[in-house]
């Protein structure tokens, strides 16, 4: 076939310069954009690419495409945004079922009607999809109490480059029959298929919610507070520590340099005692509570900080809790920094000409149980860093999945881990 | 396999785990041929590896045979999961039994496949922790066996399943590598989640060596109640507006009236003999909270229905209230001798229609149905009461448990919410998936399992089976509800 008559194939429509625009990848733009109406649409679309084959980068909202290497190839753009709607959604049953280009914010808005949440919040949601959410393995501050976006999965429907949409998991809360493959596509950044229909089980909203503020005088106290509210009873559903620009960024302006931010929320009385509980851990560890009122926009801020938008690069550590202080300990002076003590993770900004040196003091203060990524960067920088860090133990699995499921490699080609 | 194939191999067996750890004397490996299900199928041999290299030098040697190989933990899988349809080689984690690691400041704990389950909580318990996967055979499971089938357990309702608690696996591959997936640290950003796929594969893709789980810290108190209803549909109805009250029960279980009725004979567990079904309900956390809890439930319970609701006032009521569920499974035994153990899942909703449906079944068959269950997720185990000696029976009772998970996907739920697909359900996986999705589980089997040595004959439909078939022997009859496990502890 010669090459006219195989991009004539192509699904979608050839698109202008600045139709491109909103689609580049890194330093790479699509010269075609798909915008499929459903999931059999998507795996009809990815079948006429597969037979090409020819280079498909999947955007959902666009919220998460600074993460991971450049794309080796990039011809069409994949879009899910005419597959937006909720398909299903039984309140009694805490169950619902989603097209993966619905946009969170309208999905926690549909639940809480009914007094309902997913509680997983991932940067942006007023952009951010839930197709996207489960491709990036996208969570907000409470992944410590509410666990990530693999707890909350229960059932998917993928369309894969052979043309054909399949499923795994279902409706029910409860069901182990088959393979797990919404763990497969979670956190798999759309290299593996296109997601494009999630069931989610969701809970009841909490009764109540409180912020407490308080000051510690070094970032190890503060962890150190974090990780022992974790390991009690009552847990906090966020515990943050931010630096002193941090905090700026989330609209606090305070005179000390490390800040220990805690939400809770639950029933009443819970939350009550926990906040009890932390401020006299606080106390103990030598800080001082410095109160329970935020700007409104403080949490927000908080949870979108490490996917800002712009040519920032951000670096991000996941460590065994203990392993927390070794990271701190690495880190230059004057650090923007927020971290998760209770789920063991460190969020930095970095500034570009320092990115490679920071990114390798840290993989060797993570050791072998932790690992350090690059959450995002421009173009530019990436090129410099080695974003995913070694490939792991289990990596030629990895290659195998990969080539089972994606044998002409179409699929966001090189943007994973180990350049899968 | 030929005698002389199998003394071969048996020989490079022994120079691995020693010669007392591997064995195919016919009597002695007769025992292997058994789980909680009502399939058996002879081994041809029997390893039990000391080390994780050990079950990897195990596995290599199998592959290179082209032996197949299945994992065997307490063998209490109810679908025949550890049953070896193709024969092979029956690798069993007896020695591997120890708790590596208690790492309360990491919230982890390191386990060893053969470690049973309560044993790993009673080691917890005096660091203040727990691990919370609870499956009502904790008493003997492992959780080598509970990631194999991703188990669950009356407790799971509120915080989650296997899968959520495992953070890493060791696993030796079909290729006899041995790799570490995921590991300490809670989240991970290194490629797939090879430990999430892996919990709940059921042996299929490879033999989990070590594992390391989430722990959790004790919850300070726990309150159970008793509501009793006139009639499961109104009991069910129950279940549903509790959850939409904005409580989070740690356990919802239902029992209904044949199971009372049995639970009574067995037990005197003082449920009410004319209710149409109990529900026990608990939540836990601290003592002021949970008071009140306690008592917006019980007006729930009045609200929708209950005719009675019993509060226990302190732990030995609790333990009372609790004895009769844990003990319905045996009891079982007073109104008949055999039993089937069936573990479809409806949408919470669906429980009025479904329990319904399984009643017309009941009475158009003549074969009494008893229904003990997770109620709150919707997880039915319906037990379909028989007896093996009487001919034509235990097919009967095979069609009836057919047409029960088929009305149980008809609804929009699945056939099986923890026990697992295994031997038993490989058929009726059809009910809920198509060819299509059934290919792509298959391709990534293959991924795991190039040469189908891992556990062949699982899971999957259609699979030729080769070696003995798994049907049962003309003078074994299928267990008895008396000797499945002791007494009080069993609990479905
Ligand atoms: C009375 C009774 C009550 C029960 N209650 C519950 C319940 O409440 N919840 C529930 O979920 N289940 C329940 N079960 C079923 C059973 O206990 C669970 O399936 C349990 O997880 C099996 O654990 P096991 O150690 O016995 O594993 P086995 O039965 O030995 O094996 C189970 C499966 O896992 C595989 N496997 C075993 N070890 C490994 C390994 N190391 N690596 C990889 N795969 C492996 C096996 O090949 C098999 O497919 C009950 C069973 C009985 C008899």
């Amino acid at each position: 076939m010669g090459l006219n008559a195989r991009v004539a194939a192509l699904p979608g429509h050839e698109i202008t310069v600045e139709e491109q625009q909103p689609f580049r990848v890194d330093d790479l733009l699509p010269s075609r954009v798909v915008r499929p109406a459903d999931a059999q649409d998507a795996a009809r679309g990815l079948r006429l690419c597969d037979l090409a084959p020819t280079a498909v980068v999947i955007w959902g909202g666009g919220t998460q495409m600074r993460l991971g290497a450049a794309p080796r190839r990039y011809e069409v753009a994949l879009s899910t945004e005419r597959m937006s709607r909720l398909l299903e959604y039984e309140p009694a049953d805490l169950t619902c079922r989603v097209e993966a280009g619905m946009r969170l914010r309208d999905l926690q808005e549909a639940l809480l009607a009914q007094g309902q949440r997913l509680p997983l919040e991932p940067p942006h949601p007023d952009r951010a999809t839930v197709g996207g959410m489960l491709a990036a393995n996208a969570n907000g501050l409470g992944r410590a109490r509410y666990g990530t976006v693999r707890d909350w999965v229960i059932g998917i429907a993928v369309a894969y480059p052979s043309g054909k949409l399949a499923r795994a998991g279902g409706k029910v809360v409860k069901n182990v029959a088959g393979y797990d493959l919404m763990k497969l596509h979670i956190g798999a950044l759309g290299t593996l298929g296109v997601i494009a229909e999630v069931n989610f089980k969701v809970q009841t909203r909490p009764q109540v919610e409180a912020t407490l503020i308080a000051h510690l005088d070094t970032p190890a106290a503060a962890v150190d507070t974090g990780t022992a509210l974790a390991r009690q009873y009552l847990a906090p559903a966020a515990a943050v520590v931010l630096d002193q620009s941090a905090l700026k960024d989330c609209g606090m302006t305070a005179d000390w340099r490390w800040t220990l931010a805690l939400k809770f929320e639950g029933y009443a009385r819970e939350v009550e005692a926990a906040r009890d509980k932390a401020t006299s851990l606080i106390r103990a560890a030598g800080g001082r509570v410095e109160g329970d009122d935020v700007p409104s926009r403080f949490w927000h801020a908080a949870r979108d900080w490490s996917a800002p938008d712009g040519d920032l690069v951000v670096v991000r550590a996941i460590v065994p809790l203990t392993a927390i202080h070794a990271i701190f300990g690495v880190l230059p002076e004057d650090s923007q920094v927020m971290a998760q003590p209770a789920a063991g993770l460190v969020d930095v900004r970095v500034p570009a000409a320092f990115a490679a040196s920071i990114l390798r003091r840290l993989r060797t203060a993570g050791g072998d149980q932790g690992q350090v990524i690059v959450a995002a960067a421009p173009a530019a920088v990436k090129k410099e860093l080695d974003v995913w860090g070694p490939p792991p133990p289990g990596f030629p699995i990895m290659r195998a999945l990969k080539q089972a499921l994606d044998p002409n490699g179409i699929l966001n080609p090189g943007r994973f881990v180990g350049g899968i | 396999m030929d005698a002389a194939t199998r003394e071969r191999l048996l020989g490079r067996l022994r120079a691995v785990v020693g010669d007392r750890y591997a064995f195919a004397d016919p009597y002695e490996v007769r025992l292997y041929q058994y789980d909680a299900s009502p399939e058996t199928a002879l081994p041809d041999v029997v390893v039990i590896p000391g080390t994780a290299a050990e079950v990897a030098q195990v596995v290599k040697i199998c592959a290179d045979a082209e032996v197949p190989i299945t994992a065997r933990s307490a063998a209490s899988s109810l679908a025949g999961g550890t049953v070896p349809v193709q024969r092979g080689v029956v690798i069993t984690f007896a020695r591997m039994d120890r708790i590596l690691e208690i790492d309360a400041d990491n919230l982890r704990a390191v386990v060893e496949p053969g470690v049973v389950n309560l044993s790993l909580s009673q080691a917890l318990r005096p660091h203040g922790y727990y691990y919370v996967p609870d499956p009502s055979s904790q008493g003997a499971c492992t959780i080598g066996g509970n990631v194999g089938t991703n188990a669950g357990g009356p407790h799971t309702l509120l915080y989650g399943v296997t899968v959520n608690h495992v953070t890493g696996l060791e696993l030796a591959l079909a290729s006899g590598e041995l790799v570490q997936v995921g590991g300490r640290k809670a989240g991970s950003a290194s490629g797939y989640d090879l430990t999430g796929l892996f919990v709940g594969s059921e042996g299929t893709m490879g033999i989990a060596t070590k594992i390391w789980v989430k722990i959790q810290p004790l919850p300070p108190v726990q309150k159970t109640l008793m509501a009793v209803y006139p009639d499961v549909e109104t009991a069910s109805n129950a279940v549903s507006a509790i959850v939409r009250s904005g409580i989070l029960p740690a356990a919802i279980e239902m029992m209904d009236k044949l199971s009372i009725q049995a639970i009574e004979a067995a037990s005197h567990a003082g449920y009410p003999l004319d209710a149409g079904a109990v529900l026990l309900l608990e939540v836990d956390g601290i003592p002021e909270l949970v008071e009140e809890l306690g008592e917006r439930m019980a007006k729930v319970c009045r609200e929708s229905g209950a005719s009675e609701v019993r509060v226990a006032k302190d732990e030995a009521e609790r333990q009372a209230l609790w004895k009769g569920r844990k003990g319905a499974f045996s009891a079982m035994g007073r109104l008949s001798p055999d039993f089937y153990v069936m573990d479809g899942v409806v949408p919470r909703t669906k429980l009025p229609e479904t329990l319904a449906k399984i009643d017309a079944i009941s009475a158009r068959t003549g074969y009494k149905i008893c229904n003990v269950f997770h109620a709150g997720d919707g997880n039915l185990h319906p037990l379909v009461l028989f007896d093996a000696f009487k001919p034509g029976q235990y097919e009967a009772v095979l069609r009836i448990g057919d047409e029960i998970l088929k009305l149980c996907a008809d609804a929009g739920g699945s056939v099986t919410g923890e026990h697992g697909i295994g031997l038993e359900k490989r058929e009726n996986i059809r009910y809920i998936f198509s060819d299509d999705d059934l290919e792509v589980m298959d391709r990534i089997r293959h991924v795991f399992d190039p040469h189908g040595l891992m556990n062949p004959g699982k899971v999957f439909p259609g699979e030729v089976v080769e070696g003995s078939a798994p049907s049962r022997a003309p003078d074994h009859a299928p267990r008895r509800a008396a000797n499945v496990a002791g007494g009080d502890e069993i609990w479905v």
